[in-house]
């Protein structure tokens, strides 16, 4: 029985962990034959990736999240009204304007964290709830307008600053993750919280500090946003949720996060994602169908990538 | 005497009774605030009018509820029936309007429970997905009609249900029927044992599979009834993208977290109803105390959330994801 | 002459690449209490899930009067007069006593789509009734009762249609004294009226006591069918191993001192709702037995000293004056925890061995926070490999282990740890001799090299056999306290459990 047993799942976790790679390049591949080549055109090229600095960034602090099997819906609230603190505080100072978003984005998944763990509510939910929160008050915070960042900002538009700054936090996430008690111990709360309390995790804490610490990151990327932008509107950030979702099932996350959890799913996941949301377009011009297609993919390639392992009963 | 108030307290009654004295202060703490512009008989119809659509959504997401699973796409279901009502209400009158929206309702019914079980993924992300793929379809609907109003009930013949008798009656008809399907078949005993453990109720011969997807087909039966009395209060529906819909999916998962909650008395449906006009109270409510609607949102977070710290009753030491 | 009334001819049940069940052709008589024991893994379950349609059968046939038998679910094979009582739990909460009893079956009282409630309810308080179970009101939702009456409920549910063949699959277990007497009720009636019962047991003196026959299966083969009457416990025993159980199973020792040195003392804790006033010292070097019936509170006692429990009142000190209340306290002042719900709360399942081993240690394998993967990985090796676990590498996932692997590999996490003080609840249960054999000469190491050991358990032999001192608990007090004593025997724990 052992034998077998050990090759299929190490079979089936190279196919896991290579199955990502291969739906990047086969996406990259089926759209440049649809496109004509035009995708990979160096001016392409750079405008899709345009996107993907805030997204990857972001989706890291949710990786955290889904791999002690969380959920947040909240992100695109959280990096709106993030977004705005920066606004309002770079007026005086740049990089005060940073750390007023990082911590106004700590202070949001703060507040996820302490219903979820205090109150013992499905992370689903309070993300949710707050969603709606965050979101009104950044609605309300714009209704006269938006909220415009200060000139010098619009100066820091530049890729190699953008590029930089993405690497710096995801080394920095891979360090924490790969080389870092915490690591271990958010795949072990992930894969039996049960079992990693008794031995010696402390799955409450880390949770909360895990929702805290995504909004941080959050708060983060979205000076990277505001880079781009410029000013924030009432519906920044929206649809940034389904977007990291998308983003982290693209590249191989398991639904419901555990032990096979891989860093790598974040940059392949972001990376597909941006080239499949700006390839859409240019086969499909209608709206509708771009969203149809990414319903579809998006339902194939969880029904793929699930771990029927850590879920026996499916809800 | 201590036996018929432990009968009393936990039974059918007293369940009603807590939820009347909640109506009531609600509607007293408005009325204070906002004499004016709250709680006069007129105004309390059109609070009644709204949220029994709402109701009815909340009964049907009662069953999927009970079992522990969840449906994103109700929203988008809404819209698309509407639509789809709509459309045939071109052609067929009220006949199809009606026909129009509760049959496609069902039909989403369908295609969910089978997709849901077919893909074997949990149903939270699998209804995302179906989010996406229905407002899609229904931004095609809406391009068939080619009416020059597309998408609106411009004939004032088909707006029976936009008001009473008739809105009344539809809804009226929906509670009874779910008031029915619990209490006299068993679908409601084996979505309860389905909720409790999954594992043992497959043990104990309930086809689990079925159910669930019986329980996909009657959420969105009920999410039919709810586009056709929205559509027609609405006199109209938009078609939206980038999951726009998911504003009208928490209104009646309010409710039916009021008809979780009151389980154990015995009075799920009468929660249901209750419990969705306190909610429209609330937010009528608000609106009348000169509350921006850019709060709106904002408002409708925090009472769920309050909704949901309230009812939640979780276990020490259970695990919660 | 008894009548055969049902037969397995040369059944077979693999699961994938393992044999479950061999060949085995056994035959139960009618008007019969058949017992059927063997240690786990022998099959026994996997047997009776077969008839129960719970399984499926990969090879051989069931007869039943004759007739082929083979069904798909338990609703199926109730349809056809065989019956089953769990061994978990076989009611759900949420439904009411009624719904319980009939679920699944509620054709009867349907008129189309529609359910009769009220006469559901008027039939099984009938029921519940004629059992002599009239302080279980047939509407309430069954929430409202305790385990064990949820277990008498199963018993109506499982046996009001008159089955030809109940089996009763580790009922005992799980039961009182009150509750087992009640089951021994209903099988001595179905006995009288002509019907068959298939009583599986780990408990020999019950399954001595109780049946006609008993038939011995191990490693998946049936090795004989015996008269109660013409047999012995030993006889058994050997049926079941294939070997004379030589004592060297438990430690041969009597009369070697402890030593007086305290390592931990526990005060005055309470748990409410499961524990009241527990009091008692452990010394350096000891194996002090917990014991007494399932819900008397013995597991308990273990999660509260390892900083586990709720709502937990009173103190547990250690030697340097430490008082344990967290669990991260307790691991890192070298107390180890192996709980009876191994699944759940010793073993992270759905993660490898690997980082099931290493997770305890982190402090001692991270520098500043930072771990080296190697270190696990060598760390995780040297301790599987010591705890002889049966694995295809440490990136094996746990949840591919039986169950005695399992325990190797909790147990390799604490030995790793070096921890100085072990709890282990029910160290040994569900675990086939062979490795029971090795977990005992592992404690009796443990306790050479000077650690202390808490060993709650429910089979008796197991704590006479191991134990310096043995503290016996009834209704969540301590009920009495024993010595290590050659004389000591199961009548005095008994004496002092129910």
């Amino acid at each position: 029985m052992s034998i077998t047993i050990l090759r299929k799942q190490k079979a089936g976790g190279l196919s896991r962990d290579l199955m990502p790679l291969f739906g990047f390049a086969a996406i990259v591949v089926v759209f440049s034959i649809l496109t004509g080549g035009k995708i990979i055109s160096p001016g392409n090229l750079s405008l899709m990736l345009s996107q993907v600095y805030v997204l990857m960034i972001a989706s890291m602090g949710v990786f955290m999240i889904m791999t002690v099997g969380g959920l947040d819906f909240s992100q695109g609230a959280i990096l709106g009204l993030s977004s705005i603190v920066f606004c309002w505080v770079s007026n005086y100072s740049i990089v005060l304007g940073v750390v007023a978003a990082v911590a106004a984005g700590a202070a949001m998944g703060a507040f996820n964290g302490f219903f979820h763990v205090k109150f013992k509510i499905a992370s689903f939910i309070v993300t949710i709830c707050s969603m709606y929160f965050f979101r009104g008050l950044c609605k309300y915070i714009t209704t006269n307008g938006p909220v415009p960042a200060t000139f010098e900002v619009m100066m820091l538009d530049e890729t190699w600053l953008k590029v930089l700054l993405t690497s710096v936090v995801l080394l920095a996430g891979f360090f924490i993750w790969h080389f870092t008690r915490l690591g271990c111990n958010l795949r072990a709360i992930g894969a039996g919280e049960t079992a990693a309390r008794f031995s010696g995790c402390r799955p409450d804490l880390t949770k909360f500090l895990v929702y805290t610490a995504s909004g941080a990151i959050t708060g983060f990327a979205s000076f990277i946003n505001v880079i781009k932008v410029g000013s924030i509107t009432g519906t920044a950030g929206s649809q940034l949720e389904t977007q990291i979702l998308i983003a982290l099932v693209l590249g191989g996350m398991p639904i419901s996060g555990g032990a096979r959890s891989r860093f790598p799913n974040i940059v392949i996941g972001a990376l597909t994602y941006c080239v499949l949301e700006k390839s859409l377009p240019m086969v499909f011009p209608v709206s509708a169908t771009q969203q149809l297609v990414k319903g579809i993919v998006f339902l194939i390639v969880v029904a793929l990538t699930i771990d029927h392992e850590s879920l026996r009963v499916i809800k | 005497m201590s036996e018929l108030i432990k009968k009393f307290r936990t039974g059918r009654y007293f369940g009603i009774a807590v939820l009347v004295v909640m109506a009531l202060f609600f509607w007293g703490i408005f009325k204070l605030l906002s004499p004016g512009n709250f709680g006069s008989p007129k105004l309390m119809t059109g609070y009644l009018q709204t949220s029994i659509q709402y109701a009815v959504g909340g009964c049907g997401l009662y069953f999927i509820v009970v079992m522990g699973l969840f449906d994103f796409s109700i929203g988008a279901n809404v819209v698309l029936s509407s639509l789809v009502g709509v459309l045939l209400s071109r052609h067929f009158g009220y006949f199809g309007l009606i026909f129009g929206c509760v049959l496609c309702g069902t039909l989403i019914g369908c295609f969910n429970g089978t997709l849901y079980s077919k893909l074997r993924i949990p149903s939270m992300i699998v209804t995302v997905g179906l989010m996406l793929v229905l407002e899609s379809v229904a931004n095609y609907v809406v391009s068939l009609d080619v009416s020059g109003f597309p998408g609106k009930l411009t004939d004032e013949n088909i707006l029976a249900f936009n008001h009473a008798p008739w809105n009344y009656v539809v809804a009226a008809g929906a509670f009874l029927l779910m008031f029915f399907i619990l209490r006299f078949t068993k679908i409601g005993t084996y979505c309860n044992a389905i909720g409790s453990n999954e594992l043992v109720a497959k043990n104990m011969g309930i086809n689990v599979e079925k159910y669930k997807f019986v329980g996909f087909v009657l959420l969105h039966f009920f999410v039919g009834i709810m586009a056709l009395l929205t559509v027609s209060y609405g006199r109209g529906m938009l078609a939206v993208t980038g999951m726009a819909s998911m504003d009208r999916n928490f209104k009646p998962l309010m409710g039916t977290f009021f008809g979780v909650a009151f389980k154990k008395y015995g009075c799920p449906v009468t929660a249901i109803v209750i419990g969705e006009f306190i909610i429209t109270m609330i937010f009528n409510g608000l609106v009348a105390l000169n509350v921006p609607t850019t709060i709106n949102d904002f408002v409708t977070g925090a009472v769920l959330l309050i909704i949901v710290t309230l009812t939640n009753r979780g276990l020490k030491g259970s695990v919660v994801k | 002459m008894s009548k055969v009334v049902l037969k397995s001819e040369k059944l077979c049940k693999q699961f994938g690449l393992m044999a479950a069940i061999k060949d085995v052709s056994l035959e139960f008589n009618e008007g019969e209490i058949h017992g059927l024991i063997g240690e786990n893994g022998s099959g026994k379950s996997t047997f009776c899930s077969m008839l129960c349609g719970i399984y499926s059968i990969t090879s051989g046939r069931f007869l039943l009067n004759g007739e082929e038998f083979r069904v798909k679910s338990q609703v199926e094979a109730n349809r056809s007069g065989v019956s089953i009582i769990v061994q978990e739990m076989g009611t759900l909460p949420g439904l009411t006593v009624a719904e319980n009893i009939f679920l699944g079956e509620e054709d009867k009282f349907m008129h189309g789509i529609v359910k009769n409630t009220g006469a559901m309810n008027r039939e099984a308080q009938r029921l519940l009734d004629s059992y002599g179970f009239n302080h279980i009101a047939a509407s309430r939702v069954i929430d409202h009762y305790s385990f064990e009456d949820r277990k008498l409920v199963e018993i109506v549910k499982a046996t009001y249609f008159n089955p030809k063949i109940l089996v009763v699959d580790e009922t005992t277990t799980a039961l009182s004294h009150t509750g087992r007497d009640e089951l021994f009720k209903v099988m001595d009636r179905m006995r009288t009226q002509g019907n068959t019962v298939i009583f599986i047991s780990h408990d020999l003196e019950e399954v001595m006591e109780h049946t006609d026959r008993i038939s011995v299966l191990r490693d998946g083969e049936l090795i004989g069918t015996v008269n109660t009457k013409e047999t012995s416990a030993d006889e058994l025993k050997k049926m079941m191993v294939g070997r004379v159980l030589d004592n060297r199973y438990y430690r041969t020792d009597y009369g070697t001192p402890v030593s007086d040195e305290v390592v931990m003392t526990v005060k005055d804790v309470s748990v409410p709702g499961a524990i009241d006033d527990i009091g008692f010292e452990l010394h350096k070097g000891e194996i002090l037995g917990i014991g007494g019936l399932s819900e008397c509170g013995i597991h308990e006692v273990g999660k509260a000293v390892f900083g586990a429990s709720y709502n937990r009142k009173g103190s547990v000190t250690l030697a340097g004056g430490y008082k344990v209340n967290t669990i991260q306290g307790a691991i890192r002042k070298s107390i180890a925890y192996a709980s009876k719900d191994r699944d759940n709360e010793s073993v992270v399942i759905a993660d490898s061995i690997r980082d099931n081993v290493c997770l305890p240690s982190m402090d001692e394998l991270s520098t500043r926070g930072i771990v080296h993967n190697k270190k696990l990985d060598d760390f995780a090796d040297k301790y599987a490999r010591l705890m002889s676990v049966k694995m295809t590498g440490i990136q094996q996932y746990v949840s591919n282990l039986s169950g005695g692997n399992k325990q190797k590999v909790v147990l390799a996490r604490w030995i790793g740890k070096k921890s100085d003080i072990l709890v282990l609840d029910s160290p040994t249960r569900g675990i086939d001799v062979k490795v029971k054999a090795d977990i005992y000469s592992l404690m009796s190491d443990l306790k050479q090299q000077g650690k202390s050991i808490i060993m709650i358990s429910e089979e008796l032999p197991e704590l006479l056999g191991m134990s310096d001192r043995i503290l016996i608990m009834k209704d969540g007090r301590i009920n009495g306290e024993f010595k290590r004593n050659p004389n000591l025997g199961e009548r005095d724990l008994i004496a002092r459990m129910v």
